[in-house]
């Protein structure tokens, strides 16, 4: 089954040479101008992944991102003609997985959507025994690799596909520290300039899911200077 | 250098001022102070003279006028005050009453008037010093009285005085200097700040501003210089804003063109002879544009101050190879700097390197040799190529933006812009950048970094 990727984007030209591109490499491609229509095709077309620009008219792609991010948990890469740092790490918070900026080369998007795509399917094929993260009866933390799901006091912790991805890289085995660059690497394939402000705003999005105190995390622990190490307690 | 000069003279006139005023002053008041106090000290001595002289020259007549005097006896009898010598000349004698003294003592002149009948009263130098003479015709007894009474003294006391107000005339030039000296400092202490603050404004310091202050004259210098920066600030960021703006504008089109030439490109295979030659042209040039775009918008991001301070610590072998793996030609010289550390921003590091490879290999005929020494506290990487060279009068015109040397027209590469964004990363990372001649022959691009302590 074709991947299903929708193109947000306001810019008629751009959507058309991404849709040209995109089924050039196989994959079936919705297309949204605004943010509601976005939102719909979300609904309506069950996309496996959304690309979106951070400029949309109106309604920015901060409040596209954030919006679908309530319905769905699907990978999000942001299209930007912006490469100013903050703009970038506003839309990382706001819910995105990855970003691209333009102009940017096909291959670059299709490496990104593979990685991606590697991810969903990586977390599915995995059967690993779970790893108890937090063993406090009160609020047990258990990864499931063979489900490929966080369960917090038995249910499901809605992570995104990268979450889980990061959480998953540091829990195997856990105790190890992982340097910023390596998890770029493993997580988003990215290459030796990849922003490692991406890894910082995704730790600090899962542990606002997972840790009691995001403010002074104890399971995904921040090693100064070297990168991050995942403590089950 | 100028502008140090001219406060020091600013400092100098006013002190120069300042003790001219006092001097003045002080001279006028000493002055005739002096010649006042002098006056009336003189006349004052001349009075009290002329009535001793005038009670000894009656006392010498009544007893001349009797018969038989004594001369020498009336003299003594006359009991003058020391100091006093009372010369007589009588029946064409002189006599004196001191045994040092005669005719000689009394200047001619005064001996003149005496003689036609009219008292004189004169200051004159005799030879003990300043003197006084007092000239009195005794008609009934035919005989001239002088009384020459020695000033001395009160020279003395008008030489004192001299002195004093000499001395306080100087003080009061002096006390003027220093006057001057503490208002020129007044002065010249908050120019001086403006100076500073201004030089290190044009320094690149574009947030700093001068301190508010009390003083209402200079509030208004501060605050016009101050508001004067604001807006120069604004209008730096406003430019350097439209620079960025236009650049992003410019990455819509560009991101179709991009697509659209990759596209092509996939489908090169399907395309005739002539359309496949004319595709690797729009390919070459596009090519150039994206690289000219992005150098633009680095160099707007740069002047705008809008980049983050570089504060990942990297080592420096690591990114030599990754960026001369990406030129494609591989390492030349195998660099070192496994174990030297950086503090940088990856990506523009990486530019800055890539940027003078890319020169080497496209106006240096190729890239023979990057190595990386220690020098003190910093890193020195030096790139070298096997081109021509770079004449010593064009070094530093190198890294001027659209420099004339590096952006040959018609050139398949090359922005114009490659070394002057190497320049201004050298700078972003608190390094330099210059030119010289490669042992080799070619030239010799050092990059100085200052060295990060590994993180640990």
């Amino acid at each position: 089954m074709p991947m299903h990727v929708l193109v947000v984007e306001d810019d008629d030209r751009i959507r058309a040479v991404l849709r040209l591109a995109l089924e050039d490499e196989g994959y079936q491609v919705a297309e949204a101008a605004d943010t509601p229509s976005a939102l719909e095709a979300v609904r309506s077309a069950l996309p496996d992944l959304m690309m979106v620009d951070l400029m949309l008219g109106e309604v920015d792609g901060y409040t596209c991102i954030r919006e679908v991010r309530r319905v769905s948990d699907i990978p999000i890469v942001i299209v930007s003609a912006r490469s100013d740092t903050h703009d970038i790490v506003a839309g990382l918070e706001a819910g995105a997985d990855d970003y691209v900026t333009k102009p940017f080369q096909v291959k670059e998007i299709t490496a990104r959507i593979r990685a991606l795509r590697r991810r969903l399917r990586g977390s599915a094929e995995a059967t690993e025994p779970d790893i108890v993260l937090d063993s406090d009866p009160a609020r047990a933390l258990v990864l499931s690799t063979s489900r490929g799901a966080v369960m917090l006091d038995g249910r499901d912790v809605p992570l995104t596909v990268t979450e889980y991805r990061l959480l998953a890289e540091l829990a195997h085995p856990p105790g190890r520290v992982l340097s910023r660059p390596s998890l770029l690497e493993k997580v988003w394939e990215h290459g030796y300039y990849g922003d490692e402000r991406i890894v910082d705003v995704h730790i600090r999005r899962l542990r606002t899911k997972i840790e009691r105190d995001p403010g002074r995390p104890q399971v995904v622990v921040t090693v100064r200077g070297m990168g991050y190490r995942l403590d089950p307690q | 250098m100028r502008r140090g000069r001219r406060t020091f003279g600013l400092r100098h006139r006013l002190v120069a001022a300042f003790s001219l005023v006092a001097l003045l002053v002080s001279a006028v008041f000493a002055i005739s102070t002096y010649l006042l106090a002098r006056g009336y000290l003189l006349a004052q001595r001349e009075r009290v003279v002329q009535h001793q002289s005038f009670a000894d020259a009656v006392f010498v007549q009544r007893r001349l006028e009797s018969a038989g005097a004594d001369v020498s006896a009336v003299l003594t009898a006359a009991g003058t005050p020391a100091g006093h010598t009372i010369i007589l000349r009588w029946h064409d004698q002189w006599y004196a009453s001191a045994l040092d003294q005669g005719r000689d003592a009394v200047p001619a002149s005064v001996q003149q008037e005496i003689a036609a009948g009219r008292s004189v009263s004169q200051r004159f130098r005799s030879a003990d010093g300043p003197a006084l003479v007092i000239g009195v015709p005794v008609r009934t007894a035919e005989a001239e009285f002088y009384e020459i009474a020695p000033l001395t003294e009160l020279d003395g006391t008008v030489r004192l005085l001299s002195g004093i107000l000499l001395g306080g005339a100087l003080l009061a030039t002096a006390a003027g200097a220093a006057l001057g000296v503490w208002a020129s400092r007044s002065v010249v202490t908050p120019l001086n700040r403006v100076a500073i603050t201004a030089a290190s404004i044009a320094g690149g310091d574009l947030d700093r501003r001068l301190a508010a202050t009390d003083d209402p004259e200079l509030a208004t210098i501060v605050g016009s210089f101050n508001s004067m920066v604001d807006t120069l600030h604004q209008r730096i960021t406003r430019d350097a804003r439209m620079a960025a703006d236009v650049s992003h504008e410019l990455r819509s089109p560009l991101t179709t063109l991009v697509g659209s030439v990759d596209l092509l490109n996939a489908r090169r295979d399907e395309l005739p002879e002539r359309s496949r030659k004319a595709l690797d042209l729009v390919t070459a040039d596009l090519q150039r544009f994206r690289r000219l775009l992005d150098d633009l918008l680095e160099l707007a991001r740069s002047d705008a101050g809008l980049d983050q301070r570089p504060n990942t610590v990297i080592d420096l072998g690591g990114l030599l190879r990754q960026v001369l793996g990406e030129a494609g030609a591989g390492p030349p010289a195998f660099p070192d700097g496994d174990d030297v550390f950086v503090a940088a921003d990856k990506s523009r590091l990486g530019r800055l390197f890539r940027n003078l490879f890319d020169n080497a290999n496209t106006h240096g005929c190729g890239l023979t040799g990057v190595t990386v020494t220690r020098s003190g506290d910093d890193v020195l990487v030096l790139v070298d190529d096997s081109g021509p060279g770079i004449r010593p009068e064009d070094r530093e015109s190198v890294f001027e933006r659209f420099a004339t040397g590096a952006a040959k027209r018609g050139s398949s590469s090359g922005t114009g812009l490659g070394l002057a964004l190497v320049a201004e990363m050298a700078a972003a990372h608190d390094g330099a950048v210059w030119c010289t001649a490669s042992p080799g022959g070619g030239a010799r691009f050092v990059v100085r970094l200052p060295e990060a302590e590994r993180e640990s």
